[in-house]
């Protein structure tokens, strides 16, 4: 299907409008002539029919045999008239029949009618005289009042047949000119290359033109922000991927290398923490494609303060290890709507994370608590906490707080924000207010406890 | 011959550490981008194996602050990330090789000797001066065709002063040379290694300018 063309549109509109206004007036004109005609020339032969009574009374005691009057212009054909007394026709015009122009019937009454004679259309007037013995007939031939009113709408609509070809190239022209810079920016988004993704300008731009330029910049914008962040990720997923390899692959040749057995021994070790390392790393990756590749999991309510102490229970070792503490508080059964598996892999991030990047001799405590309306899960730890910019970027994958001297691949917040996602609850951190640290925020809605 | 390492990650910094030493390089390692800037501009090293992704200063901006400063020493870029404008970039910055992990070590050995002996001008693997021939690869000495066993200490200070044949280097450069960080250095260490040599590879080798330094011409003084 052909796209439908702006600019004749716009044309088929100007100059549709133009004709409808120029017609409307003309039949406007027309009305308004005609009526202003007929007044005066109604008035004429008023007038005229009056001096004929007028006269015919003076001179009734004249021969009574009719006259004709003499033709006095070669415009007077166009009018007639008759003059009869007591029934008798006394004077009449040379075009005037001799029988009376109007019907019989209509003999006696005053004032003007249309009337056919031949082929002709008459404007008669009749009067009468005082004593109804005289009775006269004025008459103008319809034509005449047509071709003046015609002359006149001839004089306006000629000009508008010769006009409005003119009109129509003028009206082209000025809407080629108007459309210029749509033309513009057509010509300049054809010539970018597919990958520009700068803001597009376009000089002398109309306003009306602006929302239109300024949502497709933004557009522009965001696709631009998105492949960044994709070029991002892809850096730092071949970071995260590539380090533990290489570190695997230096180690083990130095090991191959090395006489020295306590070296040796070393690098064997770190050889295992690599492989360790890149385990763990696979298995979140892992878990974050199941995630998000799967349908919804089924959730039914339980209890998630039982479930928060086993998974506390697995990690406490991890925090002896560092002379760290990890409490629970959770003394009420309190009922979400989950997968106990995937929530446990939640807790288990949460509490690992708290653990992984606080100091020895750090303080970790797990809360679950609620009220009629939500329950909440809350980690913090008495650890270094987050600066508000770094807070923001939890989430990102493989995004990692520098400097945290940590060997996390910065997959463990996205699939807790994942896992959040599934089971609606919302994801919050803070300033740990207890600790000093930073604190996590999980909240549900409540779920109805199951009887 | 010393080198920085820049690199984050505790298990391979280590790696690298241990397979460059391996490898007859001393290595300070680094595990930050400030700590790497503020090392190349002040220390004399011999080149330098900048990871990308560091805490605190990006690589890419470490070598656009360093070289900026004037630092010309080789730098090879160690780095996970292949994509062909961050090649690109790294290069203009002013890297002398791109190496992407994982590497192999001996590769990556011989990617610094190439860069430090075309630093100095040097095309071969073999350094050539008098009638001595140095291969760092292999880390042999021959005087006129004949094998001469070294110290690990007496071939770097060689090393040194063949890279340098021809100019004065001063004690304390020397020192700075061989010896990495967490090594006591004897005040007269560098002396002492200077009159080991001279016992093997005879007196007029390495010429001392008092109160300046050490110097080894490229010719013969006998020629």
């Amino acid at each position: 299907m052909k796209a439908p063309s702006l600019q004749r549109r716009l044309l088929a509109l100007v100059l549709g409008l133009v004709t409808v206004v120029w017609l409307g007036t003309a039949v406007l004109t027309w009305l308004d002539v005609r009526h202003e005609l007929d007044e005066l020339l109604d008035g004429h032969l008023a007038q005229a029919a009056a001096l004929l009574v007028v006269q015919q009374v003076g001179e009734m005691e004249d021969d009574d045999h009719a006259v004709d009057a003499p033709s006095l212009h070669r415009h007077a054909p166009k009018i007639a008239f008759q003059v009869f007394h007591e029934g008798r026709l006394v004077m009449r015009s040379a075009n005037a029949p001799a029988s009376p122009m109007v019907r019989p019937e209509e003999r006696f009454k005053s004032g003007f009618r249309s009337v056919r004679l031949g082929d002709t259309d008459w404007r008669v007037f009749a009067t009468y005289g005082a004593e109804r013995d005289i009775q006269v007939y004025v008459a103008e031939q319809q034509r005449s009042r047509s071709s003046i009113v015609w002359a006149l709408l001839r004089g306006m609509l000629q000009p508008m047949v010769v006009a409005l070809p003119l009109l129509a190239l003028a009206v082209w022209w000025a809407v080629y000119r108007g459309m210029l810079p749509l033309r513009k920016l057509g010509t300049a988004l054809a010539r970018r290359e597919p990958q520009a993704l700068q803001p597009v300008e376009v000089d002398g731009a109309p306003a009306e033109m602006k929302p239109m330029l300024d949502a497709l910049n933004g557009l522009f914008g965001r696709i631009g922000a998105l492949m960044e962040s994709e070029r991002r990720f892809t850096a730092d997923a071949a970071h995260e991927l590539r380090t533990p390899i290489a570190a695997i692959r230096a180690q083990a040749q130095v090991a191959l290398a090395e006489s020295d057995d306590a070296l040796r021994r070393h690098a064997l070790q770190a050889t295992l923490q690599g492989c360790d390392r890149a385990s763990r790393l696979v298995e979140q990756l892992l878990t974050l494609s199941r995630l998000e590749s799967s349908a919804a999991p089924a959730l039914a309510p339980l209890d998630l303060s039982a479930l928060v102490r086993s998974v506390v229970a697995d990690l406490a070792p991890q925090a002896l290890r560092k002379q760290q503490t990890i409490e629970v508080e959770a003394e009420l059964a309190r009922f979400v709507v989950g997968e106990p598996t995937l929530l446990a892999v939640l807790v288990r991030n949460l509490g690992d994370n708290a653990l992984r990047y606080s100091p020895a001799g750090a303080r970790v405590i797990v809360t679950v608590d609620g009220d009629a309306q939500a329950v909440w899960l809350r980690v913090e730890d008495s650890g270094p906490g987050l600066a508000d910019a770094d807070r923001q970027r939890l989430g990102e994958r493989f995004f990692r707080v520098l400097g945290s001297g940590q060997e996390g691949s910065g997959l463990g917040w996205s699939i807790v924000q994942r896992i959040a996602q599934v089971h609606a609850a919302t994801v919050s951190t803070q300033p740990s207010v207890q600790l000093g640290g930073l604190a996590v925020q999980l909240r549900w809605r409540a779920a109805a406890t199951p009887r | 011959m010393r080198i920085l390492l820049a690199e984050d990650d505790t298990l391979l910094g280590d790696g690298l550490r241990a397979g460059l030493r391996q490898q007859g390089f001393q290595v300070d390692w680094v595990r930050d981008g400030a700590a790497a800037e503020r090392e190349l501009r002040a220390q004399p090293y011999e080149a330098a194996v900048l990871d990308l992704g560091l805490p605190m200063m990006d690589g890419m901006d470490v070598l656009a602050s360093v070289r900026r400063a004037g630092v010309t020493l080789p730098v090879l870029v160690l780095t996970a990330r292949d994509a062909v404008p961050d090649r690109i970039r790294g290069l203009d910055l002013g890297a002398d090789d791109y190496v992407l992990k994982p590497v192999d070590l001996q590769e990556l050995a011989a990617r610094l000797r190439a860069l430090v002996r075309r630093a100095h001008g040097q095309p071969q693997e073999q350094l050539r001066a008098q009638d001595l021939v140095l291969d760092a690869a292999a880390r042999v000495v021959q005087q006129a065709g004949q094998l001469v066993p070294l110290s690990t200490r007496e071939f770097d200070l060689l090393h040194s002063l063949m890279l340098n044949a021809g100019r004065v280097l001063s004690r304390e450069q020397l020192e700075q040379h061989l010896y990495s960080w967490g090594h006591e250095v004897e005040s007269n260490a560098v002396e002492v290694h200077v009159h080991h040599l001279r016992r093997k590879l005879g007196s007029g080798v390495i010429q001392t300018v008092r109160g300046v330094g050490y110097l080894l011409p490229r010719e013969s003084p006998a020629a």
